[in-house]
């Protein structure tokens, strides 16, 4: 297995958001503030790795025919293990990301890849693609709340102890002082627009790329560079 | 480049350039009207949104690599500025103006595709924009002080009104007023209904309903103006470029359920007069529904999109979170044109309504 | 049997399901087990630091433990205890009032005079930047609250300046503050009313609360606007 493949692909080329454009609902949603991204982000990289390993694992007994079921049941117990899990051990996120815990399991990206790549491979590969998968979506949903926090709000991680623990307060930055404050980047329209950007520099950046990889290094670069 | 393409070609009566100018044409008396009453703060207002609408323009454009000249002469940028700054609140600060307009042209228009293929029209998606964003200073209106009355604050003072962000509510001051419509709100949500609120607003505007009428009224530009923009609407009309439909069907949207709720109780629902020189509603019936980019192809069409826009905007004023809804009933119908638009279809040359072919073969095989 | 032969059999696939079902239930169930006593503690640790935030005072008992439920103006309210010596020195309840975006829930400090120790808002959705000021987080306003009482300012005074009264309200937001304002003032007159059975007190014989209240040498006011609100 290509595992520099998979990476590359959960994090950049395939990823869930910026690629896939699935799981808009908690991209939208959660992706207020960046700390509130990153946490919904390692949430669902935790069920994508368990439920892609597990999926992997039935492979071979599970026929056509109840494979959604099955993984949807599976799907959902381990949404439900996250979820009581969070509330009895860090309450205090619970608090924060309560109400969308229990949306990853409409995250089509999850079943996405259960039905796209768990299925056909071993354990490890899937459980390695569950989690870079994962981590595509955090750094997507990360990106988004930051910058939506930023222009909406001034700050940046705000509340970031609350997740982290009071060892990454230090993340916690203000970055525009006595900011007034732009609402509608923190409303839902804002994630709609920042999304857009995104999609479109994406686009921009991934072009650009692959003409430089086209382009022939036929002429030698000046010496002076 | 010359595009050729097969008959039946239609005569567009007038470029581009020409309709932009003439609809300017028809806001000149409101806007001076506007200046004269809200003074400095309102021209200095209205030429930072024209200043950003076309820098915004023209480096947008610039980012496509297409030519900015024709479409910055084209007169369609400067119009969403216009149209913008008239819907604002007079004294608010620079930076309202500048994002507002900057939205207006890069996300509302550019993004789309640019003129003729924006879903939304601009300078409406923009004031919605800046209504949720910034509630605080898009609904702190300035009483109407004429700059020949004395009261008007001086250049120096307008200038710190619009770039310096002086504080000029405070009460003290006489400069802050409130909205009929904002008045009527705010008054509901405290329990104290028509009776006691219209009267009181009144009374703190030193005028009646007709005084109001003639445009000595707290308000941005267009809503002051009213009577004005009907004038420049009715101006419109007769030089063809927009159609009586999408107006009359608008002002009717808004006159029908008032006039029906106003009668079955006064004190609760405000009357036909006020809602119709209320808000943005003169602005929006012949100058925004009317926008030909966004709104229904076929004259049935127009006057089904103008009705649902004023009752929808008349059902948010009245049981809606915000004052005034002209502008969310607009871009909700934007959204509905093209429905409107699969419904009454216009007839294609050569076919009936139905979309069957004339049948003109066989009349000439029978001959 | 192999597996590829069982696969072709008529109850293959319900069999499957049924046992990934069985399996998950059990996972489940387990993790219910395990979580259960902490998710409670967490909950009741969240509950008294909710408590504690209004009540700055000692008291010596559990607040959780000592609650009684009246019915209130919206269902029943239930009231904690805070005692000291085995008397109550104060209560805590919730209140609520119809914000800008839905229903604005605050908890309300009251010691046993009826003067307010501390105010929070637990729950709303009120606009972010505009509306939110009433979170201590955001701004101080929510402390203007303590140790005002039903007869501090008076009656027609406790509100928002806007409506005549002393507490301030926000630029662009005046609904909100306006709900919190009104709750608290609606908690205050709830108080008065129910006090003797809030201080766990029932005067013996006692059929009325006005009764109580000028018997027990409150000053007068107390009562009188609790049988006006």
């Amino acid at each position: 297995m290509n595992y520099a493949r998979i990476t590359k692909d959960g994090l950049w080329d395939n990823n869930i958001v910026f690629a896939q454009i699935l799981g808009m609902c908690p991209t939208m949603a959660v992706t207020g503030s960046a700390t509130n991204g990153l946490g919904m982000g390692l949430a669902t990289t935790a069920v994508l790795v368990a439920s892609n390993a597990m999926v992997s694992m039935v492979r071979n007994v599970v026929t056509p025919d109840v494979r959604i079921p099955v993984y949807i049941v599976l799907i959902a117990t381990l949404v439900t293990l996250v979820d009581v899990s969070l509330n009895a051990w860090a309450h205090d996120l619970y608090k924060v990301l309560g109400l969308y815990i229990a949306l990853i399991v409409a995250n089509c990206a999850v079943l996405g890849r259960a039905e796209a790549y768990a299925q056909k491979v071993g354990m490890l590969p899937a459980a390695m693609d569950g989690l870079m998968m994962g981590l595509g979506f955090t750094f997507a949903l990360t990106l988004i709340g930051g910058i939506r926090e930023v222009i909406g709000g001034g700050t940046l991680f705000a509340n970031a102890h609350l997740l982290l623990g009071p060892a990454f307060a230090f993340l916690e930055t203000t970055v525009i002082p006595d900011y007034r404050g732009y609402l509608l980047f923190i409303l839902p329209p804002g994630g709609f627009l920042v999304l857009g950007f995104l999609l479109a520099g994406k686009r921009i950046l991934d072009k650009r790329l692959a003409q430089r990889r086209v382009t022939p290094v036929a002429t030698p670069e000046p010496v002076a560079g | 480049m010359i595009s050729l393409t097969h008959a039946p070609h239609a005569h567009a009566p007038m470029a581009v350039g020409q309709i932009m100018a003439t609809v300017m044409l028809a806001l000149v008396p409101a806007t001076l009207y506007g200046f004269w009453l809200y003074g400095w703060p309102a021209l200095f207002l209205w030429s930072v949104a024209m200043a950003t609408a076309l820098l915004t323009e023209a480096a947008s454009l610039f980012l496509q690599g297409r030519a900015a000249k024709p479409a910055l002469l084209d007169g369609s940028a400067a119009l969403t500025a216009w149209l913008l700054a008239v819907s604002l609140p007079p004294f608010a600060p620079w930076w309202v103006a500048a994002i507002g307009s900057a939205f207006a042209i890069v996300i509302a228009k550019q993004v789309f595709g640019g003129l003729g293929q924006n879903v939304f029209n601009p300078a409406m998606a923009a004031r919605v924009m800046l209504l949720i964003s910034f509630p605080v200073e898009m609904t702190m209106w300035a009483a109407p002080l004429p700059i020949t009355s004395g009261h008007a604050p001086g250049f120096l003072q307008s200038l710190a009104i619009t770039f310096g962000g002086a504080d000029w509510a405070n009460p003290a001051d006489g400069m802050a007023s409130a909205s009929l419509l904002g008045h009527v709100k705010t008054e509901f949500t405290r329990g104290v209904d028509l009776a006691s609120s219209l009267p009181a607003h009144f009374a703190a505007v030193q005028g009646g309903l007709m005084d109001a009428a003639w445009g000595n009224r707290a308000g941005s530009l267009g809503e002051s103006a009213g009577l004005l923009l009907l004038a420049g609407g009715l101006f419109l009309i007769v030089r063809g470029v927009i159609t009586w439909h999408a107006p009359v069907a608008m002002l009717l949207g808004v006159a029908a359920p008032a006039l029906l709720a106003h009668a079955l109780s006064p004190a609760h629902y405000l009357g036909v007069l006020p809602h119709l020189l209320s808000g943005g509603l003169m602005l929006a019936a012949f100058f925004i529904a009317t926008d030909p980019v966004t709104s229904p192809n076929t004259p049935a069409g127009m006057f089904v999109f103008g009705l649902l826009c004023g009752l929808l905007a008349w059902i948010i004023r009245t049981w809606g979170g915000y004052p005034e809804g002209v502008a969310f009933a607009v871009m909700l119908m934007n959204s509905l044109a093209p429905i409107i638009d699969r419904y009454v279809k216009p007839r294609i040359y050569g076919r009936d309504r139905k979309g069957k072919s004339l049948q003109l073969e066989a009349k000439e095989n029978a001959r | 049997m192999k597996l590829e032969q069982l696969r072709e059999k008529l109850g293959y696939p319900g069999a499957v399901l049924g046992g990934i079902g069985l399996l998950t239930s059990g996972a489940l169930a387990l993790a219910d087990r395990a979580t259960l006593d902490d998710i409670q503690a967490a909950q009741d640790l969240d509950m008294k630091q909710s408590l504690t935030q209004v009540l700055p005072g000692k008291y010596e008992n559990d607040l959780l433990k000592d609650t009684v439920v009246m019915p209130g103006p919206e269902g029943g309210v239930t009231v904690y205890r805070a005692r000291q010596a085995g008397r109550v020195v104060a209560v805590v309840f919730k209140v609520q009032a119809r914000g800008y975006a839905g229903p604005v829930v605050s908890m309300m400090g009251v010691d046993r005079d009826g003067k307010l120790l501390g105010v929070r808002v637990i729950k709303h959705r009120e606009t972010p930047g505009l509306g939110d000021k009433i979170e201590p987080a955001k701004s101080e306003w929510i402390h203007g609250f303590e140790g005002r009482s039903l007869g501090n300012p008076v009656a027609e005074k406790f509100a928002v300046k806007k409506d005549g009264g002393v507490f301030d309200q926000f630029a662009g937001a005046t609904i909100t503050p306006r709900a919190v304002v009104k709750s608290v003032k609606g908690g205050l007159a709830f108080f008065a009313k129910e006090k003797p059975q809030l201080l766990d007190e029932p005067l013996v014989g006692a059929g009325r609360v006005r009764d109580s209240g000028g018997s027990r040498a409150r000053p007068a006011p107390t009562a009188n606007h609790g049988a006006s609100l």
